[in-house]
């Protein structure tokens, strides 16, 4: 009997690895054989199975987050990491933070966001190796990508810091005679003036409005830089001004918006400069020199009107007319303000048509012409009528409740002084038909058509003040 | 009579060496309860770990003693559990110190030890044994490492060299790799597991991997172990360091010398700044209490042994590497060696941190280097000059 040679049999090599592990195997194999069969195995199974080599295998298994931090490191992107690191540290405390305050937060933690970290991953690292080879430039790009992108209402801070670290690499950069250094005050600047640090937000302005002065650099969106910078830093000057305005610093916020108006002529635009002489003179209105404040204001007026500016114009008339009023002379500005209706009422711009009648109401008012002061009012109330503005309406209403009362007041009066019969009468029948609200009769001999009339436009007045009675009663 | 006999035991009952669990024929006259398979073993126990543990083992080992009540068989159950605990903490703490002192072969006993105790009393599964397990792959890697670093005298050579001397000490990367895959298992089972734990593992992968010149592997691990350490420590923390470190020297060997440089500068920052502090407050202490009863400030660099010689071996490692380029940048070197001499003087080892210090001030001088730096050096020195004036008694 021949035996017969084995069966030649073909086992995958896993197979044939895993079969001499087998506990049934005869011999006892030594430990070093057996990591060296894993090693083999860990192997087999790399090159032969997509998917199960040992990094894919982590990536499963931890988070996102993770596997991101761990690929920076194993390039040596240390410093990537670290930064990466404390970022998501503060991220964690502000969700924490949020949470404490409310139960309902909307912030995400960063591992589901992978978006986010897959930028940061991007752009980090590049930055590094362009920071390694002293490419500064680069860096500041790859940084300022990154802020950009995190230049949202959610991720505010993020962007901060990463305006911040711009400003430092800037620093490095001097090949480009500062323009990324402009770039970066311009940010900081931005970045202090939402802090509302106003003072470290125009110190920044300054030197970005420095390092533009006579340059050409754009933006990425075309405009001039020196423009922008002028445009910031007249803002945060205005701003500056009106807190120390608010605080009864004159001298200060005046010689602050002196400045401005300076930067404002050099930085060769007729609008800006406009602006600037229009706010430097309602402070000159508010700390009471008058003479400058109307000097500074017709320049204003006569810019507006060399730039055909209606609504500049407007304005102009009314700062004007405000200083006029504020020195008694009245009758120039009632006619400053017939303009500013008029300017105001051509350019549908009912607002300012609303404040610039109410104002006329209230100069009419006080020198007691009171038919024309409800005649302006009621024009006010009817423009905001129009424009649904509710608060708005509701002053207008009491103004021209106000004018309205100061009208029929003399009538009454002239009435009770006459103390006849028939004027007994007419005060007795409109007592009797509104016992609550004042109506009114009229003087002298054209009683009788005059008397129609208002009948009719106390009972309009009385509809509109329905809402309003307790205020009006006092005031009448 | 040390002697045994293995045909006369009991059948059924075999007896192990302590060390190999080789068949025994040795046992300790002392306490009678351990067996070694030679005297090579014997004497390797008794000077690691035995000498002071014998009597101790005794209890341990014998059956326990006929109790009459339930409450005693208890209370005999806890003390014996107690005992082991006590064990498990003697022999880790006593391979550690072994490990700092660079006695690798005598810690990997006391290591065994404290595994075998943590065995029986969490069971096999237990995370309680990684520690011990990374202590003796520690041991056995420290110990393959050192070996290759007597032979070239460096810690760089074996990253340059491109071929592995085939020397003894690959059995022992074997048997590190032996313990680092059961540490590995074991972590990978349980789910709590603390991230220095994990820290300390990729660690020595790491290392391993290193060792096995699998540089690809060796980054990985070493990633994840500054990874878990900044979980743990902050980036920023000595711990942390000793990832960077060896990272650090894979881009050296790879001739990634930029890479390099950036992580060197980035470990001797952060030791910087960790022993800077306890300068300043040292410094501050003195200032404030000066001539008060003429007393002595206790110098304190605030590490353990093994933080100490840790930060030795690093920084006199990143000394090396400065030193070899210190035509190209003079002021790392000096850096660098300002924190060596920061390091010793806290550890109140004067003489060396004078060595240092004139080193540094000397490359200074040479350098010229501006003003400042020649004078903050000089401060360094002299500070060091008056503590030798009083010497430690």
């Amino acid at each position: 009997m021949t035996t017969l040679p084995p069966v030649p049999m073909t086992r995958p090599k896993l197979t044939s690895l895993a079969r001499q592990k087998l506990p049934c195997s005869p011999r006892r194999i030594p430990r070093s054989q057996l990591i060296k069969e894993k090693g083999d195995i860990d192997h087999y199974v790399e090159v032969n199975f997509k998917g199960l080599s040992k990094e894919e295998v982590a990536a499963y298994r931890n988070s996102y987050k993770k596997s991101i931090c761990v690929d920076m490191l194993r390039d040596g992107f240390h410093k990537s990491f670290t930064e990466l690191f404390a970022l998501m540290e503060k991220w964690d405390a502000l969700r924490e933070a949020a949470r404490l305050r409310s139960l309902l937060w909307l912030q995400r933690p960063l591992e589901e966001q992978p978006d986010k970290l897959d930028h940061f991953y991007y752009y980090l690292t590049r930055a590094e190796v362009a920071e390694r080879k002293g490419f500064f430039e680069d860096v500041y790009n790859n940084l300022y990508a990154l802020a950009c992108y995190f230049n949202n209402s959610e991720d505010k801070w993020v962007r901060n810091h990463f305006y911040e670290r711009c400003f430092q690499i800037a620093q490095l950069i001097k090949i480009d005679g500062g323009k990324k250094e402009a770039e970066a005050h311009g940010h900081m600047g931005l970045l202090f003036e939402e802090d509302g640090q106003l003072l470290e937000a125009a110190e920044h302005y300054e030197a970005f409005h420095q390092l533009t002065q006579g340059r050409v650099w754009k933006d990425e969106t075309g405009r001039f830089l020196n423009l922008l910078a002028c445009e910031s830093l007249l803002r945060t000057y205005r701003l500056l001004s009106d807190k120390m305005l608010e605080n009864k610093e004159y001298k200060q916020a005046i010689s602050i918006l002196i400045k401005a108006s300076e930067i404002a002529k050099e930085g060769n635009d007729k609008k800006m400069e406009g602006e600037a002489a229009y706010y430097l003179g309602l402070a000159h209105l508010a700390a009471g020199h008058y003479e400058t404040a109307l000097t500074v204001l017709n320049a204003y007026g006569k810019i507006s009107t060399d730039l055909d500016d209606d609504l500049s114009l407007g304005r102009a008339y009314e700062a004007i007319a405000r200083v006029l009023q504020s020195q008694g002379e009245m009758t120039e500005a009632i006619n400053y303000l017939k303009k500013v209706v008029n300017i105001s009422q051509n350019n549908f711009q009912w607002l300012d048509v609303v404040r610039a009648s109410t104002m006329l109401g209230d100069i009419y008012n006080k020198k007691g012409y009171y038919n024309k002061a409800s005649e302006y009012f009621q024009q006010a109330f009817d423009t905001t009528a129009e424009l649904t503005n509710i608060p708005l309406m509701d002053e207008t209403k009491v103004h021209y409740g106000i004018a309205k009362a100061h009208q029929m007041m003399q009538t009454v009066s002239n009435y009770i002084e006459s103390a006849d019969l028939a004027s007994l009468d007419y005060l007795l029948s409109w007592k009797e038909s509104r016992s609550d609200i004042a109506l009114d009769p009229v003087v002298g001999d054209s009683r009788r058509p005059t008397m129609e009339s208002l009948y009719q436009t106390s009972e309009h007045l009385e509809e509109e003040l329905n809402g309003f009675p307790d205020n009006v009663k006092d005031e009448t | 009579m040390n002697v045994i006999y293995p045909l006369a035991v009991p059948k059924g009952r075999r007896l192990c060496c302590e060390v190999c669990e080789a068949s025994a024929e040795r046992v300790c006259t002392a306490c009678t309860v351990t067996y070694y398979c030679g005297v090579v073993h014997q004497r390797a126990d008794w000077r690691s770990i035995h000498e002071k543990i014998c009597q101790l083992l005794i209890p341990l080992r014998t059956s326990m003693p006929f109790y009459n009540s339930e409450e005693e068989r208890q209370h005999g159950l806890h003390q014996l559990q107690q005992r082991q605990k006590h064990l498990i903490e003697f022999c880790y703490t006593v391979a550690q110190k072994y490990l700092f002192e660079g006695k690798h072969e005598d810690a990997v006993p006391a290591a065994l030890h404290s595994l075998r105790f943590r065995m029986n009393v969490h069971g096999l599964s237990s995370v309680e044994l990684v520690p011990a397990y990374l202590l003796l792959a520690e041991a056995s890697l420290v110990c393959f490492i050192f070996h290759l670093c007597r032979q070239d005298s460096s810690i760089l050579c074996l990253l340059q060299k491109k071929t592995i001397p085939k020397i003894s000490g690959l059995g022992r990367i074997v048997q590190a790799e032996e313990y680092l895959s059961q540490a590995q298992w074991t972590v990978l089972k349980s789910t709590e597991c603390s991230y220095a734990t994990h820290s300390l593992l990729h660690r020595n992968l790491g290392l391993l991997c290193m060792a096995k010149e699998n540089y690809e592997e060796a980054r990985y691990h070493l990633a994840n172990d500054i990874y878990f350490a900044s979980c743990a420590f902050g980036t920023e923390d000595i711990r942390t360091s000793g990832g960077y470190f060896h990272l650090a020297n894979i881009f050296y060997g790879l001739n990634k010398l930029d890479l390099a440089d950036t992580l060197y500068t980035k470990v001797s920052e952060i030791w910087n700044k960790y022993l800077n502090d306890h300068y300043q407050v040292l410094s501050q202490a003195r200032i404030q209490q000066v001539d008060l009863l003429g007393k002595r400030f206790e110098a304190d660099t605030g590490l353990d042994e093994a933080q100490e010689a840790e930060a030795i071996q690093i920084l006199t490692s990143v000394l090396n590497i400065r030193e070899s380029t210190s035509d190209k940048a003079p002021r790392k070197t000096i850096f660098v060696l300002k924190i060596l001499v920061m390091l010793y003087y806290l550890m109140m080892n004067y003489s060396k941190a004078q060595e240092y210090a004139m080193r540094a001030f000397n490359l200074a001088k040479e350098q010229q280097l501006s003003d400042h730096e020649q004078n903050t050096i000089q401060e360094l020195l002299n500070l060091i000059l008056a503590e030798e004036g009083y010497p430690i008694i």
